[in-house]
């Protein structure tokens, strides 16, 4: 009876070692001298899910793209899972392997089919075999609903399912925080719900996710927290209920006014 | 009405303009070629390409030793056979999974009929004859095992087949020169279009990963090293090919001590593939910028290091797109050999220039040429239909339009 269930440990208050990715006062300018990111603090736990939202060039890609290095910064520190980024291209390719990214464009390989669009990286970065990475790469397939489409080229899947492709092709890597840049921004409406499916199977597991979206039914539904970005700088953090309903920033109500 | 001239009328004739533009045209068309034919059959002389078929074919190697290149004919004739084979044995979905589609039965027919006439109207001796129709026979016969029992050969020896293409490389080059216990023949007796292909496929062979160095070079974000892959490329693409070679006779000479300078074929041979390189390079850079940064930024983000994320996700993808601007280069390379009978080599122009200076064959440049353009031609012509069937295979679009 004493046991606490799985949920209320996520909900609980965090113990440092459950921070996953902490950022404290990221500034950014890009070298036109674009100054994207002014000072922008977040914290994510374990198991998570945050949802960042923000009108077109807030900086909401440039951030999160920070957290794997995609993105350099020049003030602030970030850390993920236990390891700050740093300079230090060790801590770079470490911090890449445990934290997956799934791009609004899906960003496929071309040139492969399917199943070794999901391959490749395991076998090369993490050197395991290809058989033992071919059965995982195929049970996932199977977990996003396409496995039958393992041996086609990604030029001849549709946008919702490369976009499940390029989430499995993410989850083979094993990774403990998934990153999401606007991943249904490019589809069209009857395919935006079946990678939302995906997305929300996904969110029940105990794998941390920030994904910047504009799907408010998703946010409410998913999402542990909802951040809001405006001009380089994160305005709001709250919970979805009360982010949606009763929004604390003026900021933030101006934007919902926007999109609701 | 037959369907064939009901479709001729249509293209044709179908209005009476187009109908005067065919005529017209065909008229021109069998004027020329009437006149050709007439040249071709009862002016030209064509004893002087059977008289010096062997200099056109391997200059003054020496006649004791030419057995090594029959043999290496052979071993030629047997890869293509086995590599044309194996690729033909995957049941591939837009052959129809046939083991002979028509092309390929349309090509093995016309070796077959090329390797009986040619060396006949070369007037060779019937042992000849013989040898180069079983040379295609070796070709034929390995295209059908290969084709037939490929798939069943186990899979790690399949994976080492493609090894033996540069070890074939290695051998030619030994049975060409000598060593390993064979008499050494000196590349100043290397000649006609066994040196052409020789200098050709060096440079080509070489030039191709220092392109991509060099493209990948002036990508770079260390600055030496860009600026360093811009000027050379920029140099060399500044400098007429003719002025590099004859720097490159005179000057390594000095650059480097007595013996280590290469031999003069050698030579040439670098300064082909230093040209070629810088050239290769920008096509291959127009390749890579056609990659989008996506996708690098994707194998970046699933871990792969920058060398792993160029190899095998972003340079495949750019030679694919670069694949025919690389060929046009080659193709030039090719062309461009001839460039070296002017520093004295004996490639094809160099043993045409000897031939056509020998009393004996004089006033019959005309033949000559012709012969030569004919083997340029044909050398361009496979060059062009190989890139084709590469690009065709590295298209996934394409496979996926059969599939
Ligand atoms: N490479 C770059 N160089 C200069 N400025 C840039 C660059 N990339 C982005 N920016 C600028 O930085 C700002 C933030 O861009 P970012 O892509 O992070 O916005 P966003 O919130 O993701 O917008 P969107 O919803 O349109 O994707 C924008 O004003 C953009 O113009
Ligand atoms: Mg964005």
């Amino acid at each position: 009876m004493s046991q606490p269930s799985p949920s209320t440990l996520s909900s609980s208050a965090a113990s440092p070692s459950d921070v996953m990715i902490e950022a404290r006062g990221v500034e950014k300018w890009y070298p036109n001298g674009y100054h994207a990111l002014r000072g922008c603090d977040l914290t994510v736990n374990r198991g998570e899910v945050v949802v960042i939202m923000g009108p077109s060039g807030s900086g909401k890609s440039t951030f999160i793209r920070t957290f794997n290095a995609l993105e350099d910064f020049q003030k602030g520190s970030i850390t993920v899972d236990g390891i700050t980024l740093s300079d230090d291209l060790r801590h770079i390719d470490a911090i890449r392997r445990e934290v997956g990214m799934v791009f609004q464009q899906f960003n496929l390989f071309p040139h492969l089919t399917v199943l070794d669009n999901l391959c490749l990286a395991p076998v090369l970065v993490r050197r395991r075999s290809k058989a033992e990475v071919r059965q995982q790469a195929l049970a996932l397939l199977q977990r996003v609903g396409i496995a039958e489409q393992a041996d086609k080229y990604p030029g001849q899947l549709s946008g919702g399912q490369q976009q499940r492709v390029a989430i499995a092709r993410a989850l083979c890597m094993e990774p403990r925080i998934l990153l999401f840049d606007e991943p249904t921004s490019s589809l069209d409406p009857e395919m935006v719900r079946e990678v939302l499916e995906v997305m929300q199977n996904l969110a029940a597991d105990d794998i941390t996710m920030v994904v910047v979206t504009h799907e408010v039914k998703f946010a409410r539904q998913v999402a542990h927290r909802v951040v809001l970005m405006a001009e380089g700088e994160v305005v709001e953090v709250a919970e979805p209920e009360a982010f949606f309903t009763n929004p604390a920033q003026e900021r933030s109500r101006r934007f919902l006014d926007q999109i609701l | 009405m037959n369907p064939l001239l009901r479709r001729l009328r249509h293209d044709l004739f179908a209005t009476p303009a187009d109908g005067l533009i065919t005529v017209a045209l065909l008229a021109v068309i069998g004027a020329g070629g009437a006149s050709f034919l007439r040249w071709a059959f009862s002016q030209a002389r064509w004893a002087v390409i059977q008289a010096n078929s062997t200099l056109f074919a391997v200059g003054r190697y020496p006649m004791d030793q030419q057995w090594r290149l029959w043999l290496l004919t052979a071993l030629l004739a047997a890869a293509t056979g086995i590599t044309w084979g194996m690729l033909r044995s995957h049941p591939r979905p837009d052959r129809g999974g046939t083991l002979w589609p028509r092309n390929d039965r349309i090509a093995v027919g016309l070796l077959v009929v090329l390797s009986l006439l040619l060396p006949w109207m070369l007037g060779l001796s019937l042992s000849i004859q013989l040898r180069w129709l079983s040379i295609t026979a070796v070709l034929v016969l390995l295209r059908w095992l290969a084709g037939r029992f490929g798939p069943q050969l186990p899979a790690p020896f399949k994976r080492l087949l493609p090894l033996g293409l540069p070890l074939l490389y290695l051998i030619g080059m030994v049975l060409i020169g000598g060593g390993l216990g064979l008499v050494s023949v000196s590349p100043s007796e290397w000649g006609g279009l066994l040196l052409t292909l020789l200098q050709s496929s060096f440079a080509i062979l070489l030039c191709f990963p220092l392109g991509v160095l060099l493209a990948l070079g002036r990508r770079s974000e260390l600055p030496l090293l860009r600026w360093g892959s811009v000027l050379y490329i920029e140099f060399i693409r500044g400098a007429p090919l003719i002025t590099l070679l004859f720097l490159g006779q005179n000057m390594l000479g000095f650059l480097l001590p007595g013996g280590l300078a290469p031999e003069r074929v050698w030579r040439a041979a670098w300064v082909l593939t230093l040209f070629a390189a810088a050239y290769l390079a920008e096509a291959v850079r127009s390749g890579l910028a056609a990659v989008p940064r996506g996708q690098l930024e994707a194998a970046r983000s699933l871990g792969m290091s920058m060398p792993q994320a160029f190899t095998s996700v972003v340079l495949p993808q750019a030679l694919r797109v670069a694949l025919p601007s690389m060929v046009g280069q080659f193709i030039s390379l090719l062309q461009d050999t001839t460039l070296l009978s002017l520093i004295g080599l004996m490639e094809l122009l160099g043993t045409a220039r000897t031939v056509m200076a020998n009393p004996a064959f004089l006033g019959r440049n005309a033949e000559v040429y012709f012969t030569l353009a004919v083997l340029f031609w044909c050398c361009c012509a496979a060059l062009g239909l190989g890139s084709r069937a590469l690009e065709r295979r590295l298209d996934p679009a394409a496979i996926a339009r059969s599939g």
